[in-house]
């Protein structure tokens, strides 16, 4: 059955067999809040002492003994030859990653990144048994009568709180980037737990509605009753349970990626038609240029690239073992990310694009936050607590996220999700924008695009005072 | 006029009955007649084929070496690796246990000593020979007796990943020399030929993308042929099984018999997914022994779970090799790993539940290091790892084609603990001639390695029921 005529038969009799079944079965999503997850990640045994809450000042560190440690790895590195012409179809191409290499012993100046890392105030804190690491940026200065709106700014995976560091100054001091001066932000980025300068958790079951509990008791140690929260990858899962735990705290909910994973017969039907009825299922143009032919862009894509969510899943100290061993190798792994997931056709280059859009001392930086705090394994583990139920079935899933949510919607994002499938979750949409450029990392990749959307989102929800309608 | 017309019939009706009763004919021939898969031709060397001159087709002795240099290398990795805590009460439920991995490299750094493990794997001779561009490593030994007026039988018997040719080599003598290892049937005697896939230990990686099972097949067909053989018995479980498969979809008439200890049918469609539906109620109605249910039920839990929890590796190998190799073939830690990490799950799925992983349970530290170190050494985790792309990206299903099915005598053994139970009601829609299914009594998938003896007597056992036919 493959001629177009059958295709289309089969359709229409899917449409009218499914419609039924859809009505039938079609409830209303549940508005209720998801509650706080108190937890206590902590070694051993909980204390029946009180948490010391002090908030104490971090400054990022490094010593001649780990520097020479790096060198004598990098040095010691075993490439294997790429097939020929396979460019970055196989993964990271090695030749590219030698070069990568050389920059980075002969170039890369970790001591002066360890100084532009230490540009931003940071701080480490204990909630819930473990240190928390965030970066802390007040404007430098706030104009007569205006207030600082707070930002919680979230990373994800394989990235860092590094990753804010060129949009920062765009959102504490938006007018000196030309810039609209009208919302001023002081914005904080913490590390999740696992990652970066945050310690891991020592208890199994850390996911992602623990860090978003996490981060909320942060905010609120801060002194922050009312806060923005923005996030990509990791970071959208875990501002949207923060949106759903305390929707009267989060003013507004900004992201740049929305995936669904709650999948329904709807999204089937959309997907099988969508290309013919767009208007029927809400698609706009630039909805099905980006989504179609769905079999290619969504399905094979989501298979080719999903292999690391999958052993991530899994049997992530198992993948993370060698990657915190060898530089090299974490290099390989991550850098594979911030070349597909900035635009897929850079697989077909033999460098992977990626100084096209990024700087090598950017990237590095980014690696060696995995290495100095060898991180890597438990960054893993938190795709294991977030998957190992399954797709879509955790409570948070199931709950809609009523906070006022802007979306920005990059073309080279990995999945392309519609308004019309986000609203179904986030339904209370005030912006969704296509934005004209940018992949996976748009803080890093387009920051100026990325606060624009941010600024006017933000706008609109301070004009209509629109925290207050929900 | 009507004389020139019937002269006419009275040519053309006997030629168009012969002309319609040949095709008939043919076409009668050509059902019974066994398809085939092509056999092609490749080249895997770097760079273009050479236009001219002829391959050298040498067979050359070849002796595994190491040096002090190799070995004080992977000491200092192994004394600088970094490990992660793992987390409280995880076991093996996270993947491999870097508290237990600990243990394992102190053994490593300590007391394993590779240079006896080299004699070890030396003791059977080895040679390299250069087919389609590569070089190819084998090891063929041959018995040191044999019994009067028998024949010796050419046996070739292929690895799979993340093993290699030394997984064998507890059976080895089992097959050469049955009758001293007390094994009964010892008028069957046979000389084996272990090679290592291209891209797997001392077999020379493909330099040209593409290299899959069938033109593994095609070049171990070559091989035997270039060692003498015309006739010969085929063994194999994980790729060694797809690779043995398709030696006998492509050239039958010289395959006596093929034995697998896994079978590859792929999901098997909308038919066998029903026919679990079915057979999770009415078990006789679609075929299903009693055995059969006791390891394939739940179905759901046992079988599309645990395929999801046990082929992140699969997945990651089958879209990017070159990333998730590339850590491996620098850290001999992350590495060991990554492999053992499989000789626990897949021998028994009991020791996901164990905190040292079950594993010196069934194998020697010796054993399990030196597979290990034949990829350490060899640096081939990452071209061993594209056989997965280059294999999956064609067949995603990994079934076998059932289409052409596969004629030659087939013997099966199916060992409990594998990881995913195929009844020979499934099998016989592929194996069209299965002489012998055996329920082993127990193993997992590293059968020749963990249950040499019972391996090697299902071997025999069925090779003497094809040499009775």
């Amino acid at each position: 059955c493959s001629s177009p005529a059958g295709i289309m038969l089969l359709e229409v009799f899917l449409v009218l067999g499914t419609v039924v079944i859809y009505f039938l079965l079609s409830r209303k999503e549940e508005a209720t809040l998801l509650p706080l997850k108190e937890g206590w990640w902590g070694k051993g045994q909980k204390p029946d002492t009180e948490e010391d809450k002090t908030i104490r000042p971090f400054k990022v560190e490094t010593t001649e003994e780990e520097l020479s440690d790096l060198f004598r790895r990098l040095d010691q590195a075993r490439f294997t030859e790429p097939l020929e012409n396979s460019r970055f179809h196989y993964g990271t191409n090695s030749k590219y990653l030698r070069k990568v290499v050389s920059y980075w012993k002969n170039q890369f100046n970790w001591k002066k990144q360890v100084e532009v890392l230490n540009k931003y105030p940071q701080f480490k804190t204990k909630i819930q048994g473990i240190d928390v690491h965030f970066v802390h940026v007040k404007p430098p200065c706030l104009p007569e009568g205006q207030s600082a709106k707070p930002l919680l700014m979230v990373h994800g995976w394989p990235g860092s709180f590094y990753e804010f560091y060129k949009i920062i100054p765009l959102l504490t001091d938006p007018a000196s980037h030309g810039l609209s001066g009208e919302h001023v932000f002081e914005v904080i980025c913490p590390s999740i737990p696992g990652y970066g300068f945050s310690e891991a958790p020592h208890k199994k079951g850390f996911d992602s509605v623990s860090a978003a509990s996490v981060f909320y008791e942060l905010m609120l140690r801060l002194g922050f009753n009312e806060f923005y929260a923005q996030g990509g990858d990791a970071g959208w899962l875990i501002c949207t349970n923060l949106a759903q735990i305390a929707p009267s705290q989060v003013k507004g909910l900004h992201l740049n990626l929305a995936l669904v994973t709650k999948m329904g017969v709807i999204h089937l039907l959309s997907v099988l038609l969508g290309r013919y009825l767009p208007g029927l299922f809400g698609f706009q143009d630039e909805d099905v240029r980006r989504m179609f032919p769905f079999l290619q862009k969504g399905l094979y894509k989501s298979l080719v690239e999903s292999g690391y969510a999958h052993i991530q899943a899994t049997k992530p100290d198992t993948v993370g073992c060698g990657l915190n061993d060898s530089p090299v190798g974490l290099a390989a792994y991550i850098l594979e990310k911030f070349s597909t997931w900035t635009d897929p056709e850079f697989r077909d280059l033999e460098d992977g694009g990626l100084e096209r859009k990024f700087s090598l001392d950017d990237l590095l930086t980014n690696i060696m936050i995995y290495w100095v705090s060898g991180c890597m394994v438990s960054s893993m583990r938190f795709y294991k607590e977030a998957l190992q139920n399954g797709l879509g079935t955790q409570k948070h899933d199931k709950l809609t996220v009523q906070v006022p949510t802007g979306i920005a919607s990059f073309p080279n994002e990995i999945m392309h999700t519609p308004q019309a499938w986000a609203q179904k979750k986030y339904i209370n949409i005030v912006s969704f924008h296509f934005m004209p450029r940018g992949g996976h990392f748009a803080a890093l990749e387009e920051p100026e695009l990325l606060a624009e959307d941010i600024l006017q989102f933000v706008g609109k929800v301070e004009k209509e005072q629109l925290w207050r309608k929900k | 006029r009507s004389f020139e017309y019937s002269q006419k019939n009275a040519v053309l009706i006997p030629v168009a009955a012969l002309g319609i009763g040949g095709i008939l004919l043919y076409w009668l021939r050509s059902r019974h007649k066994i398809k085939t898969i092509e056999m092609g031709d490749g080249w895997w060397g770097s760079g273009e084929r050479p236009l001219k001159g002829k391959e050298d087709e040498s067979i050359r002795p070849f002796k595994i070496e190491t040096s002090d240099k190799e070995i004080e290398d992977l000491h200092r990795r192994l004394e600088q690796a970094r490990y992660a805590q793992p987390l409280e009460g995880a076991a093996f439920d996270y993947g491999f246990n870097s508290n237990y991995l600990q243990k394992v490299v102190a053994y490593w750094r300590n007391q394993f000593d590779w240079r006896k493990q080299v004699e070890v794997l030396n003791k059977y001779p080895h040679f390299q020979t250069t087919i389609e561009g590569i070089d190819i490593h084998f090891i063929h030994v041959k018995p040191s007796y044999v019994p009067h007026g028998r024949a010796v039988k050419p046996l070739l018997m292929v690895h799979g990943w993340p093993g290699s040719f030394y997984e064998f080599y507890k059976i080895i003598p089992l097959l050469t020399e049955p009758a001293r290892h007390g094994l009964n049937e010892a008028d069957v005697v046979f000389e084996i030929i272990c090679p290592s896939i291209p891209g797997y230990g001392f077999s020379e990686a493909p330099h040209q993308k593409g290299f899959d099972s069938i033109a593994t097949a095609r070049i171990f067909h070559k091989l035997m042929n270039r060692l003498g053989f015309k006739e010969y018995y085929l063994q194999g479980g994980d790729w060694g099984s797809r690779i043995t498969t398709n030696m006998a979809q492509m050239l039958p008439q010289s395959v006596k018999g093929l034995h697998l200890n896994l079978v590859f049918t792929g999901l098997g469609g909308l038919r066998n997914m029903l026919s679990v539906l079915v057979g999770a109620y009415v078990p006789w109605l679609v075929g299903f022994t009693r055995e059969d249910v006791r390891r394939m039920y739940p179905f759901i839990q046992k079988n599309f779970y645990q395929i999801l929890q046990e082929s992140g590796y699969l997945h990651i190998q089958a879209t990017k090799p070159d990333t998730a190799g590339c850590g491996v073939n620098d850290s001999p830690v992350g590495l060991a790993a990554y492999i053992l990490e499989k000789f626990s799950t897949w021998t028994d799925k009991s020791f996901l539940h164990k905190e040292n992983g079950g594993l010196e349970s069934k194998y020697t530290l010796d054993e399990l290091l030196t597979n290990v170190m034949i990829y350490w050494v060899t640096a081939s985790i990452v071209s061993s790892m594209r056989y997965y792309k280059e294999n999956i990206s064609k067949d995603p299903g990994l079934s076998t084609d059932a289409r052409i099915g596969v004629h030659v005598p087939t013997g099966i053994a199916a060992f409990p603990q594998e990881i995913m139970h195929t009844p020979p009601v499934w099998a016989k829609k592929i194996f069209r001639n299965i002489i012998t299914y055996s329920y082993m009594p127990r193993g997992g998938h590293f059968a020749a390695f963990e249950e040499p003896r019972l391996l090697a007597e299902d071997i025999i056992h069925f090779v003497r029921k094809v040499e009775k036919l």
